[in-house]
């Protein structure tokens, strides 16, 4: 049984084929990255994979009770404290009213947001802080899969890192699954199980190449070296880089 | 009750009555602003003398005296019971019809010139029809004023949803709202941001097209007492009514529209300088 199944998935825009046969599998615990140069489709492709948009062919296979999703805009409602914003996501979920209080705190916890923080809007939180809030959010809901929409694009590297860490070690911890959206390879390398390459123009998945360990006990050399060797001698990365500014992501 | 909900319930009640202390606080500056009023006031009445304008001391006793009659209560609640009634019927049509035209471009485009003829046409076109509909009454009032603010709320909410953060929507889809949902913790709630001021210029708009439409119509309320003023040539009784107008006015927008503005506009006084805040 796996967590997430993509069969045959297609999609076009105003008439456009933007996406076209593409087969993807997640397993239960494991975190796939889902590369591509930019505006390749690969938000689109995460889009319909969570189910916010209607793939025009093929299929898509839910093996997980309860997804969350962290977005690159971290789309938090601004009339709403940071707890607010957490209860947000508590309250589409169901949670009783009861448990609620009791799953920010936790969620809070969780990202390092410390009990003031949670009273702020998020007009008053830092950029960081509030990516924190978002992934709060979707912890706070005790998900089995998330999917990352590239979450982490418009961090600082420093803070990027941290992020990074926190993903890794939820989880690890709680055996979550995800589907990890990113155009940058160590980042990918750093947080992911497997690789996946989208073609350039949607056509497929080109490949997938499984990373030796498990997240968060690579060495940040081990996956310098991994991200070097790709971009130099593997050419299912040969056009990782290229950027046609005239596809929509 | 555990002990953090009820100190942070304390800290909520604290942190409202703080709000309250603030707001009034904030009136000082009101009455510094109505003190300069009443100065450029005197100045004409010293000017031009008592016939063309009489002292704001002269009104003030001739509101007082209205004041002390129960009769004139009757015709200030008339025309305050019209000029809410009024506003409340365009409030709901105007932001029941902007959001539906919000959420259906194409009907946008098509009301877009509807409401164009609508803003171009006086009201005083509108009050002479709706004297002929329905004769003095409440319907003539309520209807002028309808009419001339419905416009305004339309366009208010109906910008509120067109310009609302799609991404907002995308999340509380993914976190598993539906479209009911969605519009009433996401849409809605955006929109109150063009709805809220389009609300407070249509119940100024209430209120002058009351008076306005009751004169015309002779329907009484303040607007009768107006026309019975220029009758007599009495310009404190004139002005009184004026100012008592601009009061129940004040006083609506005061204990409605401010405080429930300030409610759903909390994050945006986070969000600015100390000293734009006092």
């Amino acid at each position: 049984m796996t967590a997430l199944t993509l069969d045959g998935v297609g999609h076009a825009y105003l008439g456009r084929t933007i996406l076209e046969d593409i087969d993807l599998a997640v397993a239960p615990g494991e975190i796939v990255a889902l590369v591509g140069p930019s505006g390749c489709g690969k938000s689109t492709l995460a889009h319909i994979a969570a189910g916010l948009t209607n793939p025009r062919t093929g299929r898509v296979r839910r093996g997980y009770a309860r997804h969350a999703m962290i977005f690159q805009d971290p789309a938090l409602l601004p009339w709403a404290t940071t707890a607010g914003n957490i209860d947000y996501g508590l309250r589409l979920a169901g949670v009783s009213r009861r448990t609620r209080s009791a799953r920010i705190a936790k969620a809070a916890v969780q990202v390092a947001l410390e009990p003031e923080d949670l009273q702020k809007f998020p007009v008053e939180l830092s950029g960081g802080m509030r990516q924190r809030t978002a992934i709060a959010r979707a912890l706070a809901i005790e998900p089995d899969f998330i999917f990352f929409d590239e979450p982490f694009t418009a961090l600082d590297v420093a803070l990027r890192r941290r992020m990074q860490d926190l993903v890794i070690a939820t989880c690890a911890a709680g055996r979550i699954s995800g589907l990890f959206i990113t155009h940058d390879l160590s980042e990918a390398a750093r947080l992911a199980h497997r690789v996946a390459v989208l073609d350039t123009r949607g056509q497929g998945i080109l490949g997938e190449r499984l990373l030796a360990g498990a997240p968060g006990h690579r060495s940040d050399k081990a996956v310098f070296a991994w991200v070097q060797a790709a971009l130099r001698q593997d050419p299912l990365f040969r056009h990782i880089h290229d950027v046609d500014e005239r596809q929509i992501a | 009750m555990p002990s953090a909900t009820r100190r942070s319930l304390l800290h909520r009640l604290a942190e409202r009555a703080g709000r309250v202390l603030a707001f009034l606080w904030s009136g000082w500056a009101g009455l510094a602003a109505l003190c300069l009023l009443a100065a450029a006031w005197q100045a004409g009445h010293e000017a031009y003398g008592p016939f063309i304008l009489t002292s704001p001391l002269d009104t003030v006793a001739a509101v007082a005296a209205l004041a002390s009659d129960p009769e004139a209560w009757a015709i200030g609640a008339l025309t305050l019971q019209r000029a809410i009634t009024g506003f409340v019927l365009v409030a709901a049509a105007g932001t029941a019809l902007g959001v539906m035209a919000g959420y259906s471009p194409a009907t946008l485009r098509l009301t877009g010139p509807l409401i164009t003829v609508l803003m171009g046409v006086p009201p005083i076109a509108w009050i002479v029809l709706a004297m002929i509909w329905f004769g003095g009454s409440d319907a003539t009032v309520r209807t002028v004023i309808l009419i001339s603010a419905l416009p305004v709320v339309f366009m208010g909410a109906a910008r509120g949803i067109t310009t609302r953060d799609r991404g907002l929507d995308r999340m509380a889809e993914a976190f598993g709202a539906g479209p009911v949902q969605r519009f009433l913790t996401i849409g809605l709630r955006q929109s109150t941001t063009t709805l809220f001021p389009a609300l407070a210029l249509a119940l100024g708009t209430a209120f002058k097209v009351a008076v306005m439409a009751e004169l015309l119509a002779n329907a009484g309320g303040i607007g009768g007492a107006l026309a019975d003023a220029r009758i007599n040539l009495d310009i404190a009784q004139a002005l009184a009514w004026v100012t008592v107008s601009v009061a129940l006015l004040i006083s609506v927008e005061y204990t409605l529209v401010h405080p429930a503005k300030a409610e759903v506009d909390r994050w945006r006084r986070a969000a600015q300088p100390w000293g734009v805040k006092r």
